[in-house]
């Protein structure tokens, strides 16, 4: 259990590092901005209780945003990601039990599973944080491409991150 | 009251939710009495060592083209000492200065962090108050704008650049003084708005627009940009056009903060005017 835990932690101080020391530097045109940080969300155990998962989430986004100056922008994307999470698992659930300790991930639950997942929750995640950011509806559809597009970038990282970590995960 | 309890106990995770999510929105939304905070003072502490120790790396990649702007700088300074000039008549060069006075003092400071990638950007430096920075000083690279103090810490700030929601300048056209504002929409972060040019106005491509002085906050007379295109609006009463900033937002890495001497003044004096107007 404690393993979990310090494993959680690293990978919480190691996401929020990465994100604010390289992929926040990255241009990739005026569009395109990946939030890479929130592979932190979806990695958390199958078995975390819900109040966890939100105190997290919450951790995780106020500590992004003391590093860009938006106090309160990515914590409520993340809460709100977060609280969705357990309802995306339950909708999806395969019948099967999840093993507690578990984090979800693509070799156990499969391609299928893991891309519904991880999509539908980066999507809540980016339509939160863009439109709040903007908080007008002058530019709807610009935002609408910038979620579209960051969110494609998002994936593609976390799905990169998942193949990297394939060979070493014993199930 | 049991049943009240235990209907508690049983939704905790959505008023733990819902809580968790006022506290967000409620910081989001009075950003700006938050960033005054002691506890903004605090963090700004933290993430400024972390953005400070990444930056003191990543200067180097950004030498030689620092190395540049120096050397003209440079250039620039020398011609205006005073043996560059001829001295025609020794007398008439003397006089006794006291028309001038000294109003603006400038901070170099270093960029240890910015963004161009969001809708709202912010640019942190590494000066703070106990080097003099205070909150709502301009900041500019050369004679070009880049944005305005926000927030402070004991060795940081972090500054509103141009390129964001807030930022709203007023500036002026060169060549025939007309006042516009200048915001920026999101996107390209090289080109911003220039809003509401009345008709009568003639705008060319390429027309020089400067600070107009009219804000506490930067001085008449610094480089905003240059008019990128325009559109001359049929039914409207205004007329449109985009402008190409002179500041190159992506490679900042000095910059200097402008300590106006003469701001105490100006805010007594507006808070009188404000106070007999009542």
């Amino acid at each position: 259990m404690t393993t979990i835990f310090l494993k959680n932690i690293g990978r919480f101080i190691f996401l929020i590092l990465f994100q604010v020391l390289i992929l926040n530097n990255i241009q990739l045109s005026g569009y395109i901005n990946p939030y890479f940080y929130i592979y932190f969300i979806l990695l958390l155990p199958f078995g975390i209780p819900r109040w966890l998962l939100l105190l997290s989430a919450f951790l995780l986004g106020i500590s992004l945003d003391a590093f860009t100056n938006t106090y309160g922008l990515n914590a409520s994307a993340c809460v709100l990601m977060a609280f969705v999470r357990p309802f995306v698992i339950s909708s999806i659930s395969t019948g099967t039990e999840f093993m507690t300790g578990h984090s979800p991930s693509l070799k156990n639950q499969g391609l299928k599973w893991f891309a519904y997942y991880s999509v539908i929750l980066v999507l809540v995640h980016h339509f939160t944080l863009f439109y709040l950011e903007i908080f007008r509806f002058k530019e709807f559809f610009e935002t609408f491409l910038r979620v579209l597009l960051s969110s494609l970038f998002t994936l593609l990282l976390v799905f990169i991150a998942e193949y990297l970590s394939y060979p070493t995960k014993k199930s | 009251m049991r049943y009240l309890l235990y209907f508690l106990r049983k939704r905790y995770v959505y008023f733990l939710f819902l809580a968790l999510e006022v506290l967000s929105l409620v910081l989001f939304f009075n950003y700006n009495d938050y960033q005054n905070s002691a506890l903004a003072y605090l963090s700004n502490g933290i993430t400024g060592s972390v953005l400070n120790l990444s930056s003191d790396i990543s200067e180097y990649f950004s030498l030689k083209r620092v190395n540049h702007i120096l050397a003209e700088d440079n250039a620039k300074l020398h011609s205006n000492r005073s043996e560059a000039f001829y001295k025609a008549d020794t007398e008439s060069f003397y006089h006794k200065d006291t028309l001038y006075k000294l109003e603006y003092r400038y901070i170099s400071a270093k960029v240890i962090n910015n963004s161009t990638n969001r809708r709202n950007n912010f640019l942190m430096l590494n000066k703070g108050q106990n080097q003099g920075v205070e909150n709502h000083m301009g900041v500019i690279m050369g004679n070009r704008i880049v944005g305005q103090v926000v927030s402070i810490s004991a060795h940081f700030c972090w500054v509103m650049s141009l390129l964001n929601k807030d930022s709203k300048i007023s500036g002026k056209f060169k060549n025939n003084n007309q006042l516009v504002n200048i915001e920026w929409n999101g996107g390209n972060y090289q080109l911003g708005e220039v809003k509401e040019i009345p008709k009568h106005v003639v705008i060319n491509i390429g027309d020089t627009i400067i600070t107009s002085g009219n804000s506490d906050i930067f001085p008449e007379g610094l480089l905003i940009g240059t008019i990128d295109h325009f559109t001359i609006a049929q039914e409207e009463n205004f007329n449109y056009a985009t402008i190409r900033f002179s500041t190159d937002f992506n490679s900042l890495s000095f910059v200097e903060v402008l300590i106006d001497l003469m701001r105490q003044e100006k805010d007594n004096l507006k808070k009188s005017f404000k106070s007999s107007n009542r």
